[in-house]
């Protein structure tokens, strides 16, 4: 084989093989080239992201642990703590919709369990083409099917979630899979770092296969036609296996037997054993022939890469390996002796006795290249002194489009209650468990909205940030800490790496301002299907803390004869998603003052708190016709009275809160706000006396929409 | 104060959930694990929870209706021993014949998760939450007729949501009852709901 076709069978360029071979101080070898192709591939280095990734918000007093390891870890107070992280799945999830969906769950809640946390709560954001794409239902079927039959399973609840539609994603979807763990009084954290000389690596779950290999150096590449031949790269999932995965590994931690414990994922044997090593400074001897296989005709290459899924790596006491064992025989899995902890700092991989590779881990892990990708200084192109709306009538249409109706659709599908910790399922705006030992209530909400991306990718990234916070303390809960999840297209475009730098830093922003540090998260480059880049789409995982479980404000209009007040704290308006479309240009106008948006947030709460409302709603997307007619779609609907033109696009940012009429004097006083309105229970929606809208026909579009289409299938 | 086992299989996921529940209620819950045989006199009643035991991989509850904790269940309901069996757990007690009838995939042949409204022997109504993909109830004719006769169909859904026949939720035969709602979810007002209380009061 050529240099040149090695390089491209091993997706590494000209400049890296000159580097490893400095490194190394020789041409790589063997099992050294696919050691290379894995973990210097974009999807473990992060080689494009790495240096804009050191620059994010991360401290803070509750922080426990952060990037480095397997999820990010918070402390709550009282002895609990949690755990969390998102992940992406998008181009597996694209080849195989069922699998790739459902090993993103798979993988998603190892990370967390990995730890020591038990698994509370599965979120998942979800964008799809347009449903008369090609395999697009396909895909939104599959992608459902995949999440649900894993996490259903497993049984860890999915409480929210968010899915959005857009003709970008119509060659390349994203699934990212977002997954929470608990950590009571009496439970430890769990580290990935290797340590104990001379001690044992053994090797648990499920046995090896030939599914998945060159799975990270596959999600690192675009997609073009014909991409069939790459279905056998996509890993297959057994979620019963997982199950008892996390049972066994949760009592041999609770039982003081494991030291260290990471999960094969990307990359497999490969990354978990690379890493372990070079967190924890010292070697690692793996005997590969030891690896229990599925298909005993895999080389050592293959069964370094396989993605197989449902496995872990532990460390532990050579003393107490039988003990360890006995735990595991109990659920059914097989635990295997497969090397040793030793102080000098080489990763050794045997076969049979013959030493294949003997390698520092630290060149593949810590000295992976790094790239300072060509960007642009950002500039709003969008920006206009004033956006022009032309005069129509108030409809509400958008109701039974996909992008505007409801998503029970998809979320009937899952499991939303198994572990009996939910207060508010995915049918809200805001999910919430219950935290088992101190009972307060532990809110998520996931963030990022593509058609503000579209606007604006500084506007975007901050407001991945704002809307959920707001999201948050309008139902009395305190934000805490973020996970975020960066699907963008090809790195090497500089329009691609010029937004991925200016959502950043607006993210960014945001996270300091709202003291909000990101503790996880991953990067997802090359989301580009023949040529097309996706949308910008950082994605984010909000967390967030309030005292007690009672007094939620509703997302619903709740008692006839109640006020209804607008809160504005108005720095942006866009020409929205309604305007997109009507295919109009995107346009934005103001400026985004981070800093009084975040102080403007914790104001909303503590009121919140204070006062108790009865609903509270973010008005969003088609803005606030659409807002009060969702809060309207119980038994209780509205009668409001706007200014001419208020109706029409976006504004950021807005809230509407129903109080009883005694406290709607407090509310005005101290929030800057007005009574649009009151409630009633007339079945009817009055917008601006003139307009109504019988309720019944509303909910009618509402439930339509995605469930006319999917339901279909 | 009674005395209730909990039945555990590898897959089963609603094992803590109804743990809580019953100690919620103010009496004992111990576990049984599902490779040992147990003395039917250490226990007053039992819950078998749901979840997917075995993965549900050959149909849901056959193989845990094959275990040796289940032999010496079959023992106990001989002498007239409480059990409930909440989703997964109706299907394995269906499977291990201690209870008649099959559940089969539901009717749109997907999983569905939401709060339903059931109706009792009484005329009662509970609001619960379901969530399964197996959970139509199906029995050939005769044996439909037989639980008409001995009133033995104990709760049916007031909207069907999986196309079980005569909108069955679940059925009491003797001492053993089963049904595919999660009542350990409906304990709290939080939950959404606190009807689930009243179905272990028989435990």
């Amino acid at each position: 084989m050529s240099l040149k076709e090695k390089l491209d069978l091993y997706r590494l360029n000209q400049d890296e093989y000159k580097m490893i071979c400095e490194k190394l101080g020789r041409e790589p070898q063997g099992i050294e080239w696919a050691l290379f192709s894995s973990l210097w591939s974009e999807h473990c280095s992060y080689k494009s992201s790495k240096r804009h990734l050191k620059k994010l918000f991360r401290e803070g007093p509750r922080v426990l642990e952060s990037f480095g390891e397997n999820a990010g870890v918070i402390d709550l107070g009282q002895g609990e703590r949690i755990a969390f992280k998102m992940e992406s799945h998008n181009h597996p999830s694209f080849i195989e919709p069922y699998q790739g969906a459902a090993t993103g769950v798979g993988g998603i809640l190892r990370d967390i369990f990995t730890m020591g946390a038990r698994p509370l709560a599965l979120a998942n954001y979800l964008c799809f083409g347009d449903l008369d794409a090609p395999r697009m239902t396909t895909l939104v079927d599959g992608v459902v099917r995949g999440i649900g039959g894993y996490g259903n399973c497993v049984g860890v609840p999915t409480i929210t979630g968010q899915t959005e539609f857009h003709s970008s994603y119509n060659g390349n979807i994203l699934v990212n899979a977002f997954a929470l763990g608990y950590f009571g009084k009496n439970d430890g954290v769990f580290l990935s770092k290797a340590k104990g000389i001379g001690f044992d690596v053994v090797y648990v779950g499920a046995k090896t296969g030939r599914d998945g290999i060159h799975g990270a150096s596959m999600a690192s590449e675009s997609f073009e036609d014909g991409d069939e031949s790459k279905r056998p790269t996509v890993q297959i999932g057994d979620p019963f296996l997982e199950k008892l995965l996390i049972e066994s590994c949760i009592e041999v931690m609770n039982l003081g037997l494991v030291d260290s414990i990471q999960d094969m994922g990307a990359a497999g044997l490969t990354s978990s054993s690379f890493e372990m090593a070079s967190k924890g400074q010292v070697g690692l001897d793996l005997e590969l022939d030891k690896v229990p296989l599925r298909d005993s005709t895999l080389t050592p290459e293959d069964i370094l890469l396989s993605e197989s899924q449902e496995r872990m790596l532990l460390i532990c006491e050579p003393q107490k390996v039988d003990s360890l064992k006995e735990v595991f025989l109990k659920w059914g899995l097989d635990a295997t002796v497969i090397g040793k902890v030793k102080e000098e700092r080489k990763v050794s991989l045997f076969w049979n006795g013959d030493r294949l590779a003997e390698i520092d881990p630290d060149i593949l892990v810590e000295e992976a290249p790094e790239y300072d990708r060509n960007y642009d200084p950002w500039d709003s192109l969008n920006k206009k002194e004033k956006i022009q709306f032309d005069s129509e009538k108030i409809n509400l249409e958008e109701l039974k489009s996909y992008q505007g109706s409801t998503r029970s659709w998809i979320y009937d599908q899952y499991d939303q209650r198994v572990g009996a910790n939910t207060a508010r399922d995915c049918s809200g705006s805001i999910g919430v468990i219950q935290l088992p030992e101190s009972g307060r209530a532990l809110g998520i909400v996931l963030g990022c909205r593509p058609h503000v991306m579209r606007h604006d990718a500084w506007i975007g990234g901050a407001d991945a940030i704002l809307y959920p916070s707001i999201e948050l303390s309008i139902k009395g809960f305190e934000p805490l800490a973020v996970t975020d999840c960066l699907n963008f297209g090809n790195p090497e475009q500089k329009s691609v790496m010029s937004e991925f730098v200016a959502s950043l830093e607006g993210l960014n922003l945001s996270c300091q301002k709202m003291k909000t540090p990101i503790i996880s998260g991953n990067v997802s480059f090359y989301n580009e299907s023949n040529g097309d880049n996706i949308t910008s789409t950082p994605s984010t995982g909000l967390v967030g803390l309030r005292d007690s479980l009672s007094y939620i404000p509703a997302d619903r209009f709740q008692e006839e004869g109640s006020q209804i007040i607008l809160i504005e704290c108005p720095q942006v308006l866009l020409s929205g998603m309604r305007a997109e479309n009507k295919g109009r240009d995107l346009e934005f106008t103001g400026e985004l003052n981070v800093q009084e948006v975040s102080r403007w947030c914790e104001k909303l709460k503590e009121m919140v708190l204070k006062e108790s409302p009865l609903s509270t709603r973010i008005v969003g997307k088609f803005g606030l016709s659409y807002a009060l007619s969702r809060m309207s779609m119980d038994s209780v609907s509205a009668n409001c009275n706007l200014n001419e033109g208020e109706f029409s696009g976006e504004k950021l940012y807005q809230v509407l809160v129903e109080v009883k009429k005694s406290k709607s004097e407090v509310w005005i006083n101290k929030m800057d706000a007005r009574v649009i309105g009151e409630t009633q229970a007339t079945g009817v929606l009055v917008l601006n006396k003139e307009t109504q809208f019988q309720v019944s026909e509303l909910r009618k579009l509402y439930k339509g929409g995605l469930s006319d289409v999917m339901g279909a299938q | 104060m009674s005395r209730v086992g909990v039945l555990r299989f590898p897959g089963t996921n609603c094992d803590l959930d109804v743990f809580r529940a019953i100690e919620d209620l103010g009496h004992e819950a111990c576990w049984i694990w599902y490779a040992n045989p147990f003395e039917e006199r250490e226990y007053d009643s039992y819950v078998i929870p749901g979840g997917f035991s075995f993965g549900d991989y050959l149909r849901a509850g056959a193989m845990a209706a094959q275990s040796p904790a289940m032999d010496s269940l079959k023992k106990a309901v001989k002498k007239g021993a409480p059990v409930i069996g909440i989703c997964n757990g109706f299907q394995i007690l269906c499977e291990a014949g201690l209870l008649p009838g099959a559940l089969v995939r539901n009717e749109k042949l997907r999983f569905i998760d939401r709060w339903v409204e059931l109706v009792d022997q009484n005329k009662e109504i509970y609001s619960l939450p379901i969530a399964h993909g197996e959970g139509r109830f199906y029995i050939e004719e005769d044996g439909l007729k037989e639980l008409r006769d001995k009133d033995q169909i104990w709760l049916t859904y007031k909207d069907n949501p999986n196309g079980s026949i005569s909108d069955i939720a679940g059925i009491k035969v003797n001492s053993v009852s089963a049904l595919m709602p999660h009542p350990e979810r409906a304990m709290k007002d939080w939950m959404g709901g606190t009807d689930g209380r009243r179905f272990f009061e028989c435990l």
